[in-house]
């Protein structure tokens, strides 16, 4: 209904002044991508899509949507050839308002703002590996989206420090492709500019099921002198806690081959999950340990070769080498008139 | 459950459309990768909330203004200058600060476009305003 009513929202404020600001114009991008993974020796072919569109209205409000198109492709047990089925879901459809420099208040089906992979890393042009952390789970819940009413912000708190915050309720839902469970919870974080180092903290209480709390931590920093990404996640549940720890490097500096070098990125990541008391099926059913080595090659900013080994240790026959290679791209295009001429 | 090979034909023809129609929006952009700050003559934008989403339009699209000869019209017009030229410096910092926590440095968009994204980036990213409107304000000079 929002995607119907957007465009017509929109031509209401449409009308660009020769000498007035500049007006946003909706957007619409897409992240893409094909992956292919040996988990074991068995390969999987994995095609995704994910469409998103921005739809701008007046000054303060924005309409924005992700759909998720995806499939995984395996080959049946003794058989030949790849079968799968292609999965759909509304990753969130929300109306944000932008109260004041402090407030955004958005309603609709939102990401469950737990630590920041969900929220802002999870895009399959944006990760730096192809797998999921084996904490996501535990950080996004089942469905990784909450429905209900969020309020979210980020602001000086002094000159060289800055706040953001995230605070959210949701109902249960179970209507295909919008399921949410019920709960609230919230994240804040402060962001030193100066260091370039943002810590934050994350809580979430469920309010079905088993009623339990989550808590999580998280920390990136990106040097001014390297072209380096460090960034870690600790999450704890009732159904597990775990962590993971990241180190992504920019040959950009390496003084040899400088413009071949300068597209590659070089990744490791290790992370351990440790099973709680409850149970969830979206989680390793025995603890676990994982250490990935990844290598990028970014032909533009939105378009890049990615490849990962990563080895698996866990009991009970699941230790595992996780072999991945694929493109993954992002598409941009203007819903009219981009320039301002 | 779908056929894969229908699904495998689809997915390619997906790609395909989506690699020619980036390669042919490429061609009608803006100048691609954020380079150093170029001075413009417009002023500077405010900061309140409600020109969070706006700034003014860069010189090329500004209506000419006839120039005077007057030496306090040359000082205002060069403080302005200098003005303008500070706010894109520290425009290209903040874009750098930010944009770069999560992903890599995306290339210039058309500007009302940028507007949009850096709307989206707001909220997505809980960057500030004042943030947001230099880093508006930077790629889309």
């Amino acid at each position: 209904m929002a995607l119907l009513l957007a465009p017509a929202l929109y031509a209401q404020t449409d009308g660009l002044p020769s000498d007035g600001p500049i007006r946003p114009v909706p957007v619409f991008t897409m992240g893409s991508g094909f992956i292919t993974t040996f988990q074991g020796g068995t390969p999987n072919l994995g095609p995704l899509i994910n469409p998103v569109l921005l739809v701008p209205v007046g000054n303060n409000w924005l309409i924005e949507a992700r759909g998720d198109l995806e499939s995984s492709l395996a080959p049946p047990p003794g058989g030949s050839g790849y079968t799968g089925s292609l999965e759909t879901n509304v990753d969130y459809l929300q109306l944000d308002y932008i109260a004041n420099r402090y407030l955004t208040v958005t309603v609709g089906r939102f990401l469950t703002p737990f630590n920041i992979y969900n929220e802002r890393l999870y895009p399959i042009w944006i990760r730096n590996l192809q797998t999921d952390p084996l904490i996501l789970p535990l950080e996004a819940g089942e469905y990784g989206a909450s429905n209900g009413g969020m309020i979210r912000g980020g602001f000086n708190a002094t000159s060289r420090v800055e706040v953001n915050y995230a605070a959210y309720v949701s109902a249960n839902s179970t209507v295909e492709n919008l399921a949410s469970d019920r709960s609230f919870g919230f994240r804040s974080g402060i962001f030193l500019p100066g260091p370039r180092l943002e810590v934050g903290g994350s809580f979430q209480h469920l309010l079905q099921d088993y009623r339990k709390n989550a808590f999580g931590f998280y920390g990136e920093w990106q040097p001014r002198s390297l072209p380096l990404d460090v960034r870690a996640e600790y999450a704890r549940s009732y159904v597990g806690s775990g962590y993971w720890m990241e180190g992504a490097y920019r040959l950009s500096q390496v003084p040899i081959w400088t413009s071949g070098l300068r597209h590659v990125q070089m990744v490791a990541r290790m992370q351990q999950f440790y099973t709680g008391q409850g149970w969830s099926s979206d989680v390793p059913s025995v603890s676990t340990n994982m250490f990935e080595y990844g290598m990028n090659y970014y032909f533009r900013d939105d378009f890049r070769l990615v490849g990962s080994y990563g080895r698996q240790f866990a009991p009970f026959g699941g230790n595992m080498n996780v072999w991945t290679v694929g493109l993954t791209y992002r598409l941009a295009l203007p819903l009219g008139h981009g320039d301002i001429r | 459950m779908i056929q894969p090979l229908t699904f495998a034909r689809a997915f390619v023809w997906a790609a395909s459309m989506t690699l020619f129609s980036g390669a042919a929006l490429a061609q009608q952009q803006t100048p691609s990768a954020p380079g150093p700050a170029r001075v413009s003559a417009s002023a500077s934008g405010a900061s309140s909330i409600s020109s969070s989403s706006s700034v003014p339009l860069p010189a090329a699209a500004s209506p000419a203004k006839p120039a005077t000869g007057s030496a306090s019209s040359t000082a205002k017009s060069s403080e302005a200058v200098r003005e303008d030229e500070t706010s894109l410096i520290e425009g290209e910092k903040r874009f750098a600060t930010n944009c770069g926590r999560c992903h890599q440095a995306p290339h210039k968009f058309p500007p009302r476009m940028m507007a949009t994204i850096v709307r989206h980036m707001r909220v997505r990213a809980t960057i500030t305003d004042d943030d947001m409107r230099l880093i508006l304000r930077y790629m889309t000079q």
